[in-house]
């Protein structure tokens, strides 16, 4: 399928970094390869919650919307009808529907590639067969998918809905029967209910609609592209580039979700990002890549044109100082800078994979999974560190937040939840998927486009107490090296891959700071963090990540005792064989 | 399905925007201008032939001469396709989008053409693509090229490196013949295909309206209705010195039904109509009709009963005659089958030799564009290796005569007949392109009904079956695989001896041996029928066609297919319900 074929375009895997010339609050961050929905900033606070409307009133106006109603009239009837003799009826049943609209540029060597809208409708059912506390749901039998029409026509979207539905019910059936007799396997009951009771919910936001000048980002994105060929100061970096893109994609999102139990929910998110790349081998062969993007949940969230001109601009002579760098030294123990850049990678990644709480396995007494299963109430970070989600932050220092939101895609709205509080783990973000001590949803259930809904990161806070300025951290770190008698330590600018720092630098206790290139990091783990964190920035970067569920991570900068840096040893590919064209 | 880790070949609905590789003749003037994109990659295939492995490379490592190698033959083939997707199901529209995109395929040589990289298992990895800007921007069509040329180099030279190595270490091979054949160089610049230009909205509604017709067929649960639109255009150069610009349009409408019986078993019918542009195809009333014909069909099927083993006398109708030679046949006479350890060469020892019944011929002739005014999808001028088009008589009076030839040599035949052909991003191999099949034993369909009741009589059945529609199938010809084919059978009728009226059946499926039924061939139709369909193998899909008349078979062997278990849908579908009257 078109669209789907469309979201793994966009280019390198690995975005956003900063150059060292600049500095770093003149450009934003932006995410991993995917872009999915966003929230639209300027929509907060349009009808929601509103306990002054009856529910019947605003149902009322929910069939309004052509879509919704098609999906509440097959709601009825599911739930009333929907029953296969001799087995029970479903208990739960929802609807989602995803409006998407998009439209991709991407371009190379200064020409463009091609540009592109697509528009698509998606259904996702999910049924469920047996009770609140013991249900169908587990890792299959969980839904059904379908293509739905573009045409307001109520008789094509409950086809789609029917379809689904059916499939839906069918395979809920299967997996209830299955987890019936695994319960039956197992002496420790499962440790919280299956799906939270939570309040119905009716929300109605506008749709919001994409308006973009096609053929101005088409030539835009052309044009960055052949900076490396038109921009007089980098001509001496010409015949070494071995490719150079930009590319821009937009999306807006108009989810539509209804369930059995009452909730009507439409909300509309947006997203656009444009990036940029540039690479070419050192004399060895080592591939040297240096990317950029800028993302947001409007236009104006963008870099200017200068702005992200400049910053291209600047990536391609960086290539220059990165062919001339050396090589890092073999291996290296010691103190370590992460900028707040490689900060927010670095946090999103390991605080990410443990603060969702998901259900354990059967059987067992776990309370969740991933690293933090067991530490709650644990200390997780040094003491002077706060952790908060907190996805109704729309914006932080005048930029939008991609992860923001205000409803989850289960219809629970949003909390903001205090996760970890002096060092201390006190909380976990969920869905309605309950787990042990945490019976009800903070509205942490996030989905993909299409994909089931599941605990995830809306907007990140980490903050410390006492945050350092990078003077002073760079000054403390440079104590440690004398501290320590150390020839030299190394701060990392920001990273490709987790553990990949693209911008390095070693710093000599006397100041200097030389660009090392072939560097991976290692040991830089949940344990590092718990007991390696010597101090933290007191200004936060705003990395937005456009992925698939986006995500804002506000970090400040780590200074950790104890890294490992190791040349990395990748494979150096040959050479051009020949001579590129003149 | 039989487990079977090769699909070979396969009639597809699916995969529209496969990339065709053929082209139509367009009147041209006798000197067209070389297209800037067309003059950019000769200038770039020039010099990068010129340049590869004459310099020592600026490496630090100690050089191996080896690695200097340079390239013997080195080609760009740059497809440029402009489509229009409008799919709609449920009488509904679920998409309409429109794309351009330009890849470039290039592929390097190295060695010689009697051993070179991409010998044997290596010949999918000659060839390296890439996606090109779509405007004529010299340098930046330079560029890309050049990135390409220097990946796909540095693959040859790895692969050339194997190759030699495992030449050293293997036993002699069957069949010794060189990796590449010498052809002449061929130039021919014709117009480049337009940009497709249709009324999408009236479109649109075309296909949403016929999606709709399914409305009134409440057991057809699933359906949907696509057009595609493509209009491409393939530009070959070679160091050889060939330059050839190849246009291709196509249109094509697919419909697609799916109905369950009460037990489970799954049923599916499909059409597809093919023209050169929008305009070539049937009225939206013919279509219409067409579809009510599917949904008709299908509420019978769900009720027929179904079949029991059966062994016995069959006519297959030309439809369905046509798939069969295209999946048994055709690409059992593809040249590169007849060389390699895993191949099953089932006619490679039978040159010369009766592999049909005397009456029957069979010929390969991408330069037909039509057939008794029917579009014949599987024509191009040029095929994806830059070659010429040719007629190649396969099979005259039951003899096999020759192969489908690529620039892949076999044993016993060292040139390509202009049949090289690939989806964008494989290696071109042997392929079909308008398969036609023709018979001197040709009899009114009333006739040959009247012979398989007769047949059918004698072996002492109390039907025979006619075969009225069969789908994608795929042929096996690797040696680990049975020497079997499986087409699914849509539409299969029980012709009783007794005069009873004919018995729809459903879940028949035909197994058996591929020489054997061909050779039970009795006598054939009179009137030969078109089968245009996309077909997959290990070079892509590519556009085909087949055309054969009915055929009469003294015995085909059939048994029950595999099927679902799964309940039709519970709820009735929505149109079918009271608020949707």
């Amino acid at each position: 399928m078109n669209l789907l074929a469309r979201r793994n375009r966009s280019g390198s895997s690995n975005f956003a970094a900063p150059c060292p010339i600049l500095s770093p609050s003149f450009w934003r961050k932006g995410g991993k390869a995917r872009i999915s929905f966003a929230h639209a900033a300027a929509l907060v606070g349009l009808c929601l919650f509103t306990p002054s409307l009856s529910a019947a009133q605003s149902r009322t106006e929910a069939q309004q919307d052509p879509i919704l109603a098609a999906m509440l009239t097959e709601l009825d009837r599911s739930v009333h009808d929907l029953q296969l003799p001799s087995f029970q009826k479903p208990f739960f049943i929802q609807y989602r529907v995803e409006d998407v609209e998009d439209f991709e540029t991407k371009a190379t060597f200064g020409a463009t590639e091609g540009s592109g809208r697509n528009r698509a409708r998606i259904a996702r059912v999910t049924v469920y067969v047996g009770d609140y506390k013991t249900d169908s749901s587990g890792g299959r039998g969980d839904g059904s998918v379908e293509m739905t029409s573009l045409d307001d026509d109520p008789i094509a979207l409950r086809s789609s809905l029917w379809a689904a539905t059916d499939q839906a019910y069918k395979n809920a059936l299967a997996a209830y029967a299955q987890k019936q007799a695994e319960l039956k396997q197992v002496e420790t009951p499962p440790q919280a209910d299956d799906l939270s009771h939570e309040k119905p919910v009716i929300s109605l936001e506008p749709a919001q609609s994409l308006k973009i000048d096609d053929a101005e980002w088409q030539n835009r994105v052309a044009r960055f592209s052949g900076l490396y060929l038109t921009d007089t100061s980098v001509q001496a970096l010409v015949r070494d580039i071995e490719y150079c893109t930009a590319a821009f994609h937009a999306r807006v999102t108009t989810t539509r979700l209804v369930n059995s139990e009452g909730t009507i929910v439409r909300k509309s998110a947006s997203s656009y990002q444009e990036s940029f790349g540039v690479g070419t081998q050192a004399a060895d062969g080592m591939r040297l890549d240096r990317s950029h993007a800028t993302s947001g949940v409007a236009v104006t969230d963008l870099d200017t044109p200068e702005a992200f001109e400049k910053h291209a601009v600047a990536l391609i002579s960086s290539l220059g100082d990165l062919r001339k760098a050396p090589l890092v030294e073999e291996e290296y123990h010691g103190p370590v800078l992460l900028s707040a850049d490689a900060s927010a990678d670095t946090l999103r990644r390991l605080l990410g994979a443990g603060i969702t709480a998901t259900r354990p396995r059967l059987g067992t007494e776990a309370r969740t999974n991933g690293p933090f299963a067991s530490s709650f109430h644990a200390r997780v970070l040094p003491d002077f560190l706060n952790v908060v989600d907190d996805p109704s932050l729309k914006t932080f220092n005048g930029k939008g937040l991609l992860g923001a939101y205000d409803i989850d895609d289960e219809g629970v709205p949003a909390q903001s939840v205090d996760l970890v509080t002096d060092g201390r783990l006190d909380n976990y973000l969920i869905g309605r998927q309950p787990v042990k001590d945490f019976s009800r949803s903070n509205g942490h259930a996030r989905a993909a486009l299409s994909g089931p809904a599941h605990p995830a990161i809306g907007v990140l806070k980490i903050t410390a107490k006492e945050g350092l300025s990078d003077d002073d951290l760079n000054k403390k770190l440079l104590a440690m090296a004398k501290d320590r008698d150390l020839p030299a330590v190394y701060s990392v600018e920001t990273l490709g891959g987790p553990m990949n720092p693209r911008v390095l630098y070693r710093i000599t206790p006397d100041g200097t700071r030389q660009l090392v290139r072939g560097a991976r990091l290692s040991d830089l783990d949940q344990r590092a963090l718990r007991s390696s964190v010597e101090a933290a920035g007191k200004d936060l970067w705003v990395a937005n990540y456009a992925g698939e569920i986006p995500e804002t991570v506000l970090a400040p900068a780590l200074l950790l005792d104890d890294v490992t840096i190791r040349r990395a040893n990748d494979k150096n590919d040959k050479l051009p064989f020949y001579p590129p064209p003149d | 399905m039989p487990q079977n880790p090769f699909p070979a070949s396969s009639f597809s609905l699916l995969g529209p925007l496969a990339l065709f590789a053929a082209s139509l003749p367009l009147a041209a003037p006798a000197q067209q201008p070389t297209p800037v994109l067309l003059d950019a990659m000769t200038t770039e295939l020039h010099r990068a032939f010129t340049s590869l492995g004459k310099a020592a490379p600026p490496s630090q490592n100690a050089p191996d001469p080896d690695k200097q190698l340079p390239p013997y033959f080195l080609s760009y083939s740059v497809s440029d396709a402009s489509a229009v997707l409008i799919r709609a199901q449920y009488g509904a529209l679920v998409g309409s989008s429109s794309n351009q995109v330009r890849v470039a395929d290039v592929q390097v040589r190295i060695g010689s053409p009697a051993l070179d990289n991409t010998h044997g298992d290596h010949r999918g990895a000659a060839v390296n693509s890439l996606e090109l800007p779509l405007t004529d921007d010299r340098e930046a069509l330079a560029r890309s090229l050049w990135v390409a040329t220097n990946t796909g180099y540095g693959n040859a030279v790895d692969n050339y490196l194997r190759v030699k190595t495992e030449a050293q270490v293997r036993a002699k091979e069957e069949d010794t013949s060189p990796d590449f054949s010498k052809e002449p160089p061929q130039v021919s610049i014709v117009s480049p295909a337009p940009p497709v230009k249709i009324d999408r909205a009236a479109w649109e509604q075309r296909v949403r309206s016929l999606s709709r017709i399914f409305r009134d067929y409440p057991d057809v649960y699933q359906n949907f209705v696509m057009l595609t639109v493509q209009n491409e255009t393939d530009y070959f150069a070679s160091s050889e010195g060939s330059r050839v610009v190849t246009p291709h349009l196509q249109a094509r409408l697919v419909v697609l039904a799916v109905t369950r019986a009460d037990d489970g078993m799954d049923l599916f019918r499909d059409q597809t109509f093919e023209a050169e542009t929008v305009d070539g195809l049937p009225s939206q009333s013919a279509l219409e009709s067409a579809i009510r014909d599917l949904g008709k069909s299908l509420e019978a099927l769900r009720k027929a009963p179904v079949t029991e083993p059966f062994d016995g006398p069959a006519i297959l109708s030309g439809r369905a005659s046509a798939v069969f030679f295209h999946e048994v046949l055709g690409h059992r006479l593809e040249g590169q089958r007849q060389r390699g350890d895993e191949e099953g060469q089932t006619f490679t020892k039978e040159l010369g030799q009766p592999v049909l019944p005397s009456f029957l011929s069979v010929a390969d002739d991408p330069t037909e564009t039509t057939y008794n005014r029917t579009w014949l999808s599987g024509s191009y001028t040029y095929d994806d290796e830059g070659q010429k088009a040719q007629r190649v008589e396969l099979i005259q009076d039951g003899v096999l005569k020759t192969f489908l030839m690529s620039r892949l040599p076999i044993a016993s035949f060292s040139e390509s007949n202009g049949h090289g052909r690939a989806q964008t991003g494989r290696m071109p191999t042997g392929r079909q392109g308008n398969l036609i099949v023709t018979s001197t034993k040709s009899i009114s369909d009333a006739a040959l009904r009247q012979q398989l009741v007769d047949e059918a009589k004698k072996q002492g059945k109390p039907y025979g079956l006619y075969f009225e529609d069969i789908s994608s199938g795929f042929a096996v010809t690797t040696r680990n695989s049975p020497q079997a084919f499986q087409v699914i059978p849509l539409v299969v009728y029980r012709v009783y001896v007794d005069g009873r009226p004919d018995e729809l059946v459903r879940g028949v499926s035909i197994v058996g041996t591929p020489l054997a039924a061909m050779k039970r061939i009795l006598a054939t139709g009179d009137k030969p029928e078109v089968f245009n369909g996309e077909c997959g193998a290990e070079s892509g899909t590519v556009p085909v066609s087949a055309v054969a008349p009915a055929m009469l078979l003294s015995e085909i062997e059939t048994q029950r297919q595999p099927q679902g278990i799964e309940r039709p849908p519970i709820l009735p579908i929505p149109s079918a319900t009271k608020e949707a009257q």
